[in-house]
């Protein structure tokens, strides 16, 4: 919502989506910050952050598929081990760029996301989110099995991105993942706004009702797939150039749950809420590290397994928290906050 | 070839026994319990606890996880379930996905990623046609077939059974006729907790204890669930020995194979025939 007194006069001001000074002037704080924060963070926080950004373009990606057009998949992890794989294999067997295999990353994950939203010609709504669990398993054994080309169990190793022949510090390439998760938002936000987008919400809120005003309902799934797995797919390819090693047990149904489990938190249907979402979910892991050592200092006999229990546990509680007292998620919370202060000496 | 067929039926027998549970919660509330499998898991470690550090005894432990199974499943119902009734149907699918989770991660708290098995496993083989079977892979079998039985009289012949259909097809017409809606709820969640007992027993068996165990809600009763048809008794029952056979003969020629086959069965059961080889066709509804 626009504050009082913003008039759209012209087509333009109608379009943009940053409208007035004090949101430019915001934006501009906003990404300083996370520029200059590479820089002063402790090095265990700058990976924190790098995972978050990747992370977070993968959380968008579920945002589109599920959160637009509400086909639920619960198979993003695997999707991104398909852009990991496509980077790794043509980085190193093929000796392409890291910046050729970006494009192909996703392609190449979106495709994989096609066909696997097939079946949404006959299926909806559970049974698509089973065959999305089932592309998961049947993705990751594949890249297991298919060992001459996967590296199978063990994984392969992954060229790292050399800028003028030097290896990317944590913190570089902390700038490059925080440039791709804006170019990432600019491009969901401005998918939502096409002919596209609006299809995929008609799909969502009734796919009967789309289908008879002349939405072909395959075509605009099959689409949401594409791009919800393409998202994935860049952020395999970051994920896989970051640890420059991958294998295929770094992409777990779990992970796919995480990300479902992100938009939930975020509030689903809005590219702020998916950032969001994912962002409390990584804080509330990253706190974990903190809590678990005392905790098993405390208790020394559960002390080797409080990590993995409690991240699990506080992940699952957070979640069933935002399910049940605010299902539209931490977005709308922070909407009606923004309208509160926007309003403030005034309640309406 | 005729042992490996017959593991097959024994391991479907598991399975089916595994998928009942997933029935029983479904045709009376429309609810998937996907956290059916970490509630198997949780119980199974629960009886070893009881046996091993507190040394009860056999049956009073049994008697004892039977309760808690039933204490187990009404308090999920009561406190996670109840609150999402008339929530979208994916929004219950997420509930049980993240108490999934909260399983998991208590039980991995308590007992560690530790590995157990009963002591109280009958021993020796028994033979049969030739081929050695283990004993607690008969005694699952049976105990699927005996499930099986109780859980068709119970919606077919009861009064229960009667007004659980009526809930799960809609709650509205099921309050104006009488029947007790929550109650049914919670009545359905408490024997779907004892059948998670007594598959926690059984597993326990036939397997070992271990944090994994719980993933056969998911791998494999979620599986047979889809094959048999979501509602379907009798379906649930040849899903599970399909599936298990299924799994033995693609085991047999291709080791690697085994752990796909039910993945590779339900997209084709997806794409083919979405509403299972014994379900109600409507699958619009979901």
């Amino acid at each position: 919502m626009l504050p009082c007194g913003t008039f759209n006069t012209r087509p333009e001001e109608d379009l943009a989506i940053v409208r007035t000074k004090t949101q430019w002037f915001l934006i501009v704080v906003g990404l300083v910050f996370f520029v200059t924060l590479g820089l002063f963070s402790p090095e265990d926080w700058v990976v924190w952050l790098i995972l978050l950004g990747i992370t977070a373009i993968a959380v968008l990606g579920l945002h589109i598929l599920t959160g637009l057009c509400g086909q639920f998949s619960m198979g993003q992890a695997a999707f991104m081990a398909v852009g990991a794989y496509t980077a790794a294999v043509f980085g190193s067997r093929y000796g392409l760029s890291p910046w050729a295999t970006l494009p192909l990353a996703g392609i190449f994950a979106g495709l994989v996301g096609l066909l696997f939203g097939t079946p949404a010609l006959r299926i909806k709504g559970f049974y698509l989110v089973m065959s999305t669990i089932a592309a998961q398993f049947i993705i990751i054994w594949i890249l297991r099995e298919w060992d001459t080309v996967t590296g199978g169990v063990f994984g392969m190793a992954v060229p790292a991105i050399k800028i003028g022949g030097e290896k990317l510090s944590d913190v570089q390439f902390w700038w490059l993942t925080l440039g791709l998760l804006v170019v990432m938002i600019i491009l969901a936000k401005n998918i939502q706004r096409t002919a596209t987008g609006r299809r995929f919400v008609a799909v969502r809120d009734n796919d009967l009702a789309a289908e008879v005003i002349g939405v072909n309902l395959f075509r605009t799934k099959l689409v949401a797939f594409f791009i919800g797995c393409f998202f994935a797919g860049i952020a395999g390819w970051l994920w896989a150039h970051f640890y420059t090693h991958i294998s295929p047990e770094q992409f777990t149904f779990k992970d796919s749950l995480w990300f479902l489990g992100m938009i939930i938190v975020g509030g689903m249907g809005s590219t702020t809420g998916a950032v969001f979402g994912a962002t409390l979910i990584r804080l509330t892991d990253k706190m974990v590290d903190y809590i678990s050592p005392l905790l098993s200092d405390a208790f020394p006999s559960i002390g080797v397994q409080v990590f993995p229990a409690l991240s699990l546990i506080i992940f699952a509680l957070v979640v069933i928290f935002f399910i049940m007292i605010e299902p539209r998620g931490l977005y709308h919370r922070f909407q009606r906050l923004r309208l509160y202060y926007q309003l403030h000496p005034f309640s309406y | 070839m005729a042992d490996i067929v017959l593991q097959g039926f024994l391991v479907g027998g598991l399975y089916a026994l595994v998928a009942l549970g997933f029935v029983l919660i479904f045709k009376s509330s429309q609810v998937l319990n996907l956290a059916y499998g970490e509630m198997i898991a949780i119980l199974s470690y629960f009886l070893y606890f009881l046996l091993d550090s507190l040394e009860f005894p056999l049956g009073v432990a049994i008697l004892l996880m039977f309760v808690a199974g039933a204490g187990l499943g009404f308090l999920v119902e009561r406190s996670f379930i109840r609150p999402l009734v008339g929530q979208p149907f994916l929004a219950l699918l997420m509930m049980t996905l993240m108490l999934m989770f909260l399983f998991k991660g208590i039980m991995v708290l308590i007992w560690g990623g530790e590995s157990y098995s009963f002591t109280f496993a009958p021993e020796g083989m028994y033979e049969l046609g030739g081929v050695s079977i283990l004993p607690s892979a008969l005694w699952a079998f049976a105990a699927a077939i005996f499930v099986f039985l109780l859980l068709a009289f119970l919606f077919r012949y009861t009064k229960i059974g009667l007004a659980m259909r009526v809930v799960a097809a809609d709650h509205a017409v099921s309050q104006s006729l009488g029947i007790k809606v929550k109650r049914i709820f919670s009545l359905s969640w408490v024997i779907s907790g004892v059948f998670a007992a007594v598959c926690g027993i059984l597993l326990g068996l036939v397997t070992m204890i271990t944090p994994t165990m719980g993933d056969i809600g998911l791998g494999k009763g979620l599986v047979v669930l889809l094959l048999g048809g979501m509602t379907s008794i009798p379906g649930a029952l040849v899903g599970g020995l399909i599936l298990g056979l299924a799994e033995a003969l693609g085991g047999y020629y291709w080791t690697d194979l085994r752990e796909i086959i039910p993945w590779i069965l339900m997209l084709f059961i997806l794409i083919v025939r979405p509403w299972g080889m014994f379900g109600e066709r409507r699958i619009e509804r979901i």
